[in-house]
């Protein structure tokens, strides 16, 4: 709880450093926000607090994912710059604050405990993040994205909401435990038609968010358009939050109805593998890939929840905190790889502008390889550890649910080797130019960083569990 | 259905499936707008029927409960949707400047 | 003294040196990995000795905990890193530590980027050595799946024209095959406890130390009667409990008397069928097989070599181990289609290899139809046949690898390898003649040297089998057939009549004392099995007897 008050206040004193002349100070003061905030929420570990007259619950599931939000937030950070070099154009406290803020929203959809809280923090996340799509504000294609992703994301959420009007309709309640007791508890009357309706709309508006297929139409033109810093941090803490905030939702609320979501998130899940995998063998820029394989993630993700076994808070923490940790590495390597030949004054984000990494920076093709390795889950790194777990709270279900979709993401894996080694294809074996990388103390600390934690959480994965 | 809470039993005298009626329809013409027109402000338009339809909802949904709750998760709508419109609007005046149209499907740089 | 891990420690410590050292001397790299190469090699020969042959169970074991992890009401996960050797594995360790050697010595071929490649090269040594003597399942998968990334970087850099083709075709076959693997690892560790861990949660006995067979049997029938609660029990890994029927917990997913359908099947004979699969990428059984021959040609002969001589043995060493070993209903039921896809290996193979003009296409496609003996005697579930299958992975990990190195020898020279750029080479190679034709009789089976025994012996197993159709030993015996034919004329076509070649004859010069030094003593080794082949069936003897003991 504490984090989240201190955030929203970092965020406005960011804001007021903004007008110091001096620009170095803004980013150690961002990290070291994020930092004291971090701190400030393990203060609450091994305690549940409810907050507000029952809005906001915080416990230890409830650290766990905001810490996880909390150190991608950390990392993508780090790895930012300048946000350009123009002047006029910049507003680099802003940014900062903006990223703040939409993590407070990150929180609220992680501990709330009435539909308000999550709508109110679907929102804030939600009308950060389409400013800071659209924070490029001279390229053509993050106004595109920051508009499509406004349009979409609006809409989503109007569905969203009428899904939640309609589910107070039918209990009367806002409150998670409220609408639980109704559902489970069978009113004698039986179950209004009314929460059937709103559930539906409740998990379109969530699916989308998560960018689950049919409903991630818009994601790689967003992830695409936007600046590469924010696609990064929009694919991670997103995709945590969005899946903290669908596991509490339908597990607390609406474990009554499990046989209805259960089949529509199984038949979700599948569909969003297949499209995922299968589309981004066909992607020629390495950001659209990494667009089209976080969809493929949300699919693994989805698993754990329509599994729903004791099992799956730690799978899906253990799937995020993998995942954002590789994602975050992949993109801060593209962003240095892409800036060293813009094309058209744009960035070069093929596969082609990999060619010969490895020489020409080591650590990044390096952390690189790392990064792809686990994201298609091979041993000996933490997704390898995240898809066990995830394959694990699925058989434990029973193969008779889960067998399908178990088939189907056994070999949506084996078609995501094929294009996440494309790019460990062109760093180590293709050769392309010699010209060396260089990066920044900051940057280079970042890569090291990830590449341990990945390596590291697939020697080690039960340090970490424990905790979770 | 929650039981009928007599308070406001003057407007007893419409029922409450007219308003669901009501709100249904205009979520499903907000629903048609955001589909079919392809000028950006249009659609912005229908988003916020689509909220406003939702809003209708749960303000009839609320008088029949005692805590009013639904007429305060509108208040926080109505709220939300007007700095969502903020930025919205700043994006669209962006993204007109840029390419000297509003329309959405020649707003299509991401193709080329 | 922990010899196992040794195996283990040794390549990767050398993998480690070569990274850390410095660029400027390129040579000493391939000095530090042969070294480790051959103390390995070593180190398994004093394995050899020190080995009780009398003894069936595990020897040399080594056990400490790596990870425990507790899964609330799913009990706790252990996983160990868990080390031993029996009659199974030591043949395998001991091919691997001589053909690992020998492709260190071949490498020293490699010319470019050589510390990248023998910093690989000792993590593929290290990760091969550890598949052979895990004995905990997840520490086994773990091998298994890492060696896809060095061998997969050997090929994809060091490789022919189409290497990137043919390293990504290899990595997503294999991929493919171990998440089959993955998924019954996982039914596997839910239906199984560890019963030595379960008692001391249960608080039976203060320690592991004080676990003795009672305790065990307590344990089990508590378990069977389901009377454990569900946090108590610690589910395992390890392969000796999973082969006990006794530790699987009574109404879980894999447990036999369950009898759990899955899709309509009986779902221990999906998951039979799926680790199968899995191995069977490996081993490669027609029709999985279509990754090999282009890795092969692709691949630099060091790389092909280990490939050949131990990479696909660990196809053979899953089945025995895991399928097998695990599953022993399903490899009886299964059987009769084992045997025949075995068959259809070993004739679909030879045909293959029939056709090919390119040496090392032709060679791969005789390891496919070699590979196909070891599948037919396994699927017999007789003495013969599991120790025939065993010694015919052996030999053909000693010949294929002397096959390769002779394709290498013709390619080092004039890169090219069809058959039809050479004729009477004899002329100008006597030395080379010699020991190709010792490799290629070995191959096709001639008395006296090591294929034939292995080959009879799988055979015989076929013909015995109370499993197995009458008709498979012989159609097996046409695969024999065949790779005299192929051989044969192989070697008619390079080595008889008037000495001719597309290159210039000059480059044609007999083979150098280092290739002798690889051959010689492969050479010598397929002689002696081939002589002695009680060397090697006595290792094997007595684990195989207990083995089959489950059937």
């Amino acid at each position: 709880m504490l984090s989240i008050i201190s955030l929203s206040l970092f965020g406005i004193l960011n804001l007021f450093l903004g007008f110091l002349k001096s620009r170095r100070v803004l980013l150690p003061a961002t990290l070291l926000f994020i930092a004291l905030a971090f701190a400030a929420n393990l203060l609450d570990w091994n305690h549940q607090y409810v907050y507000f007259r029952d809005m906001l619950r915080t416990n230890n599931l409830f650290i766990n994912f905001s810490s996880i939000i909390l150190l991608t937030t950390f990392l993508t950070v780090a790895i930012s710059r300048s946000f350009g070099t123009d002047e006029e154009h910049t507003h680099p406290a802003e940014y900062y604050a903006i990223m703040l803020f939409s993590v407070v929203g990150a929180l609220m959809m992680v501990g709330f405990e009435n539909l308000i809280m999550l709508f109110i923090g679907l929102e804030i996340l939600s009308v950060s993040l389409y400013v800071l799509t659209g924070s490029d504000k001279r390229s053509l294609r993050s106004n595109e994205a920051a508009l499509k992703y406004f349009l979409m994301g609006s809409f989503a959420t109007g569905i969203f909401l009428f899904g939640i009007a309609l589910v107070y309709g039918a209990t009367g309640s806002f409150n998670l435990s409220a609408i639980g007791s109704y559902v489970s508890g069978g009113p004698t009357t039986g179950i209004s038609p009314l929460l059937y309706v709103g559930l539906l709309f409740i998990l379109a508006g969530m699916l989308f968010k998560v960018s689950a297929a049919p409903f991630h139409f818009w994601t790689p033109d967003v992830y695409d358009g936007a600046p590469t810093l924010f696609t990064a941090f929009m694919s991670t803490v997103v995709k945590t939050a969005g899946f903290a905030a669908l596991y509490r939702l339908l597990t607390v609320s609406f474990t009554g109805v499990y046989g209805l979501w259960w089949q529509v998130l199984t038949g979700v899940t599948v569909l969003t593998l297949l499209v995922g995998n299968i589309t981004a063998v066909y992607q020629s820029s390495v950001k659209r890939m990494l667009a089209y394989s976080s969809v493929s993630h949300a699919g693994y993700l989805l698993i754990a929840v329509a599994a729903k076994t004791p099992q799956s808070p730690s799978a899906i923490l253990f799937y995020s905190l993998a995942y954002s940790i590789a994602t975050i590495t992949g993109f801060a390597v593209l962003i240095l790889v892409a800036e060293q030949k813009p094309i058209e004054g744009r960035p070069d984000e093929r596969y082609e502008a990999f060619n010969g990494l490895a020489k020409r920076n080591p650590l990044l093709a390096f952390s690189l390889a790392v990064s792809m390795v686990s994201l298609a889950g091979i041993p000996l790194t933490a997704g390898f550890w995240g898809k066990f777990f995830v394959f694990s709270t699925a058989v434990d279900r029973g193969m008779t649910n889960m067998g399908m979709v178990l088939v189907v993401a056994v070999l949506m894996s084996v078609v995501g080797v094929y294009y996440y080694f494309r790019v460990i294809i062109a760093s180590y074996l293709k050769t392309g130019d010699s010209e060396p990388i260089g990066i920044r103390p900051l940057y280079r600390f970042i890569l090291v960083l990830t590449t341990a934690l990945t390596i590291g959480l697939g020697l080690f994965p039960d340090v970490v569990r424990q905790l979770f | 259905m929650p039981v009928f809470y007599p308070l406001l039993a003057v407007n007893s005298a419409i029922p409450l499936s007219y308003f669901v009626l009501a709100s249904a329809a205009l979520f499903s013409i907000g629903l048609g707008v955001v589909v079919v027109k392809r000028n950006a402000i249009v659609v912005l338009m229908g988003v916020e029927l689509m909220l406003n339809a939702a809003n209708l909802n749960l303000v009839a949904f609320s008088r029949y409960d005692p805590d009013l709750k639904g007429q305060m998760f509108g208040l926080f709508v109505i709220v939300v949707a007007a700095a969502e419109a903020v930025v919205a609007l700043a994006i669209v005046l962006l993204v007109y400047r840029r390419f000297q149209t509003v329309d959405l499907d020649e707003v299509n740089e991401m193709k080329r | 003294m922990p010899y196992l891990s040794l195996l283990i420690i040794l390549p990767l410590l050398a993998a480690l040196l070569v990274v850390f050292l410095p660029n400027r001397n390129q040579t000493t790299f391939r000095w530090i990995a042969l070294v480790a190469s051959l103390l390995n090699f070593l180190l398994t020969l004093l394995l050899f000795f020190r080995f009780d042959k009398s003894v069936a169970g595990y020897q040399f074991v080594e056990q400490t905990d790596w990870i425990t992890l507790s899964l609330g009401p799913l009990g706790v996960v252990s996983i160990d890193y868990f080390l031993g050797l029996d009659g199974i594995s030591l043949p395998l360790v001991l091919l691997a530590g001589l053909v690992l050697a020998i492709g260190a010595i071949s490498s020293f071929e490699i010319k470019q980027k050589q510390k990248a490649y023998f910093a690989l090269y000792s993590l593929l040594s290290a990760s091969l050595m550890g598949c052979f003597v895990a004995l905990d399942l997840f520490l086994f998968f773990l091998f298994f799946e890492f060696m896809l990334l060095p061998m997969y970087f050997l090929i994809g850099l060091w490789g022919g024209e189409r290497r990137e083709y043919a390293s990504i075709k290899f990595f997503v076959y294999t991929f493919l095959g171990s998440i089959f693997i993955l998924l019954v690892m996982i039914g596997l560790y839910l239906s199984v406890a560890d019963p030595v861990e379960t008692a001391v949660a249960m608080g039976l006995v203060p320690g592991k130390e004080l676990v003795d067979a009672n305790v065990i049997a307590d344990v089990q029938n508590y378990l069977q009667e389901g009377r454990i609660e569900a946090d108590q029990i610690v589910h395992t890994f390890s392969i000796p409990y999973m082969a006990e029927p006794g530790n699987y917990l009574p109404q879980s997913l894999l447990n036999i008397a369950a009898d759990h359908v899955l899709f309509g099947q009986s779902a221990r004979m999906l998951a039979f069928v799926l680790v199968f699969l899995g191995f069977a990428v490996k081993l490669p059984v027609v029709p999985l097989h279509t990754w090999l021959p282009d890795a092969h040609v692709e691949a630099p002969t060091p790389v092909s070599v280990v490939l050949a001589g131990v990479l696909l043995k660990i196809g053979g060493y899953g089945f025995i181990r895991i399928a097998y070993g695990l599953f022993p209903d399903g490899a009886i039921v299964f059987a009769p289609w084992l045997g025949g896809l075995g068959v259809l290996s070993i004739v679909y193979g030879a045909l293959n290899a029939l056709a090919m003009n390119d040496l090392k296409r032709m060679i791969a496609y005789s390891s496919v139809s070699h590979m196909g003996f070891v599948l037919l005697g396994l699927a017999s579930l007789t003495s013969e046949g599991v120790n025939g299958a065993l010694f015919q992975m052996v030999s053909h990990g000693i010949l294929s690898a002397m096959l390769f190195l002779i394709a290498g020898v013709l390619y080092t020279r004039t890169h090219d390898r069809q058959l039809d750029s050479y004729r009477g080479l004899a002329a100008r190679m006597p030395g080379y003649v010699t020991l190709t034709a010792i490799a290629f009789f070995g191959s096709l089976g001639l008395p006296a040297l090591s294929g034939f025994i292995g080959e009879f012996f799988t055979i015989m197993g076929a013909f015995n089998s109370p499993y197995l159709p009458n008709w498979m030993a012989p159609v097996a015996t046409l695969g024999i057939v065949l790779a005299a034919g192929y051989f044969l004329w192989t070697l008619q076509r390079l080595f008889f009549g008037e000495f001719w070649s597309k290159h210039e004859a000059g480059l044609l010069t007999d083979v150098t004392p280092r290739e002798r030094l690889m051959l010689v003593p492969l050479a010598a080794l397929a002689l002696m099995l081939g002589i002695l082949p009680g060397i090697l069936l006595n290792l094997t003897q007595s684990t195989v007897g207990e083995f089959l003991k489950n059937f």
